[in-house]
């Protein structure tokens, strides 16, 4: 297969915050191909938005990308690497500001927030507000750039969309929002269209035509999408291939069929049997037990097992490897998990926490528990291997 | 509800605040102590002199009466006749006047236009020097009185380096031949030469508030979703700035400057007498020293609608600048 368009390598991002570095994005990889569709799945808090924002150097402070590289389409929109005295700098490759705001941004990569009423500005007219951003990044007239903004407008679905031009925000719904921000991103042409979260904020019917108004302009225009959600059900209609992540980590990726149906991680288990689906009552569901721990000081070894139904006294030791584990003839599955590495998970004894049902003590039982890693914890995952 | 109707509805709702000025302060005066006869006859004056006067001024009549006759005149623009300087309330308000408002728009302009380029360059180097220097310079400025400044301006650049004068003030519309110079060109620059002094005593407060308030909602706005979304579609920062960011920021702005008014008319009656200004402070001052009823009720009435319309103008530019206003006010 040819290049991807969007390669992450051990993408790092952190917050220097007065409470301590938080490890939002610890080294994430994954890859997005032209064209196509991924998702890039995990509850509230897993580094999806960092990630993505990451990816277009959108961070603020206090936040700072800290390691690795983002190639698109050859050029490394990011590349920090280590110099021979051990600082972590940018390399020569890696775009300028300048660079990245004049051939990046808008151009080959569009983003779509999750907050349509935010993502417009109150004091500008819609039409206004797409046509700046097309002229800016089509290079093309006032009079051009309006005439694509209308055309877009009706593309996804804007009834009347001449008079809808000269109408503020405010005059739109929330769904008919969500629909301008992704006229804006189309209009603009670029290949990759990073959409974080876009339909989180809108009722379920809204969503549904959304998510069938992007299967379908996709298809037409061919651009390719990184697809951010915490909704497995977002995924299963219409991603082709998805990254699960989980406290700053990608802990599993595959094509969509086979993370549905041959599940490999067990967090992305847990994933999909929180998900309510028509086949299943609600009280079937079965939510992920626990909160997912801070990213200020995540827990040693794999970061899953405070709360892995699954999880041995070997899961807190060992960093489990980010690696295919899929057959030579099948489609790449990549899971981070000790099940499938030999470090002695079989041999290990159950954890006792409240995921795995061996649970009995109360709170203390849990302190001693936390106490016991939180020296390993500090330094990070990759110290326990 | 278009711009039109609201601006009308706007203009229509001031009525009834300043009907409430009118009543408040006619009352509030009433109740003063002391009998402007026995002031305006000096000491034991005849009982018929002081009957003459009474009747002459309707102070014979029932206070019901008199406040209904007075509301009569307001709305036929009487203010009835100043005991003190024996002439219509309105011509010397129409005679001081201008002379405050003149103080109040420099002072004002003097604010916004150190202010706002002051508050975003605060906020865009946000907790480096020069925003420190900045916040502190308009800490000073809001915990100084005006007064004292005036004082200290007074003290340093009247008197030990005679950069500015003091007194005297000179109006830009007063003819060349009172001034003493050649052309109307020349009074005018002589006046603001004038103004100077007074502009910066009064203006101080306004500007370090407006500087504090301009910092913050531009840094606020600087956060905003819409802001984010015009990096990434790589807008440039001098443009989110200018463009996406400013105008949204000024709303706070307005809205303080329209509080502000309030404020600054009071600091005016106290620049105006540091300053030995003739304008609506001094003229309300006198008035009340000399328990002049017809000068009080006069003056705080206009000084009252001045604040009126003031808020008016506040209101009507954020509707201009904040389509979603008008939107909200017709649901
Ligand atoms: N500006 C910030 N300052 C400090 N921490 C932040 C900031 N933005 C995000 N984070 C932290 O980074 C982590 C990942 O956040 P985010 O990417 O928004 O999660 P997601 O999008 O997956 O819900 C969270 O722990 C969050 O608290
Ligand atoms: S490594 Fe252990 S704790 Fe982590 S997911 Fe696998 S089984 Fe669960
Ligand atoms: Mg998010």
């Amino acid at each position: 297969m040819s290049e991807p368009l969007l390669t992450v390598e051990n993408l790092k991002t952190q917050f220097f915050t007065e409470e301590g570095t938080v490890r939002a994005v610890d080294g994430v990889n994954f890859e997005v191909n032209e064209g196509e569709l991924v998702g890039l799945v995990g509850e509230s808090g897993a580094g999806k938005s960092v990630a993505a924002q990451s990816i277009m150097r959108l961070v603020e402070e206090p936040g700072r990308i800290v390691d690795g590289t983002v190639t698109f389409d050859g050029k490394k929109l990011v590349d920090i690497e280590e110099t021979p005295d051990g600082r972590m700098e940018e390399s020569d490759e890696m775009l300028s500001n300048r660079e990245m705001r004049e051939q990046v941004r808008g151009r080959e990569i569009a983003i779509v927030f999750q907050d349509p009423m935010e993502s417009l500005n109150p004091v500008f007219k819609v039409g206004a507000q797409l046509r700046e951003f097309i002229e800016l990044n089509r290079g093309v007239n006032e009079s051009e750039a309006k005439t694509i903004a209308v055309d877009m407008l009706r593309e996804v679905g804007i009834p009347e969309p001449e008079a809808r031009y000269d109408d503020y925000p405010h005059e739109f719904s929330g769904g008919m929002r969500q629909r301008v921000l992704i006229a804006m991103a189309l209009a603009c042409e670029p290949r990759l269209i990073i959409a974080d979260e876009p339909t989180t904020a809108l009722d379920v019917t809204v969503e549904g035509q959304i998510l069938d108004l992007v299967s379908d302009l996709q298809e037409r225009y061919d651009t390719a999408f990184l697809w951010v959600t915490h909704d497995m059900g977002v995924v299963a209609e219409i991603c082709d291939r998805v990254n699960v992540m989980y406290l700053g980590e990608v802990i599993e990726e595959a094509e969509v069929d086979d993370l549905f149906h041959d599940t490999k991680h067990p967090y992305t288990e847990a994933l999909l049997r929180s998900m309510p689906r028509p086949d299943r009552s609600v009280e079937s569901l079965d939510p992920i037990k626990g909160v997912m721990p801070e990213a200020i000081n995540p827990p040693s070894g794999c970061r899953f097992h405070t709360r892995c139904p699954e999880a041995r006294e070997a899961c807190k030791e060992f960093h489990p490897e980010y690696q295919d584990v899929s057959d030579a003839d099948e489609a790449p599955h990549a899971v981070s998990c000790i099940k499938y590495e030999r470090v002695g998970y079989e041999d290990s004894d159950p954890l006792q926490t409240e995921a795995t049902g061996a649970f009995a003590g109360g709170l203390a039982d849990m302190r001693g528990d936390d106490d016991g890693r939180d020296p390993a914890g500090v330094p990070g995952g990759e110290a326990d291997e | 509800m278009g711009r039109a109707q609201y601006t009308i509805r706007r203009v229509l709702q001031a009525i009834p605040v300043l009907l409430g000025v009118v009543t408040i302060t006619y009352f509030l005066m009433e109740a003063m102590p002391g009998d402007p006869v026995s002031i305006m006859l000096g000491p034991s004056p005849s009982a018929q002199q002081a009957a003459a006067i009474r009747a002459k001024y309707g102070l014979d009549q029932p206070l019901w009466l008199r406040y209904l006759n007075y509301l009569w005149d307001v709305v036929q623009l009487d203010l009835g006749t100043s005991l003190y300087y024996e002439v219509p309330v309105t011509q010397k308000i129409l005679e001081r006047m201008p002379v405050t408002i003149l103080l109040l728009v420099s002072s004002f302009t003097f604010a916004i236009v150190t202010s706002v380029p002051l508050g975003i360059i605060s906020a865009q180097r946000r907790n480096k020097p020069t925003d420190h220097v900045a916040r502190v310079v308009a800490l000073l400025g809001v915990s100084t009185p005006s007064f004292w400044i005036g004082l200290v301006l007074i003290i340093v650049f009247a008197y030990q380096v005679s950069w500015f004068p003091a007194t005297n003030l000179v109006l830009p519309w007063a003819s060349p031949a009172e001034v003493g110079v050649d052309s109307q060109l020349d009074v005018l620059v002589t006046s603001l030469h004038h103004l100077v002094l007074p502009t910066i005593s009064l203006g101080t407060l306004q500007m370090a508030a407006l500087t504090r308030i301009e910092r913050s909602s531009m840094l606020e706005v600087l956060g905003e979703e819409y802001v984010k979304l015009a990096r990434a579609y790589g807008v440039k920062e001098t443009t989110i700035l200018r463009k996406h960011a400013f105008r949204n920021a000024q709303l706070p702005l307005i809205t303080l400057l329209g509080l502000q008014l309030t404020s600054a008319i009071g600091g005016a009656v106290l620049t105006e007498t540091v300053f030995s200004i003739n304008g609506m402070g001094t003229l309300i001052i006198t008035a009340i020293n000399n328990q002049d009823f017809a000068l009080v009720v006069g003056t705080t009435l206009v000084l009252g609608l001045v604040f009126v319309v003031g808020v008016i103008i506040t209101d009507l530019s954020y509707a201009y600048i904040d389509p979603r206003v008008t939107f909200e006010d017709a649901d």
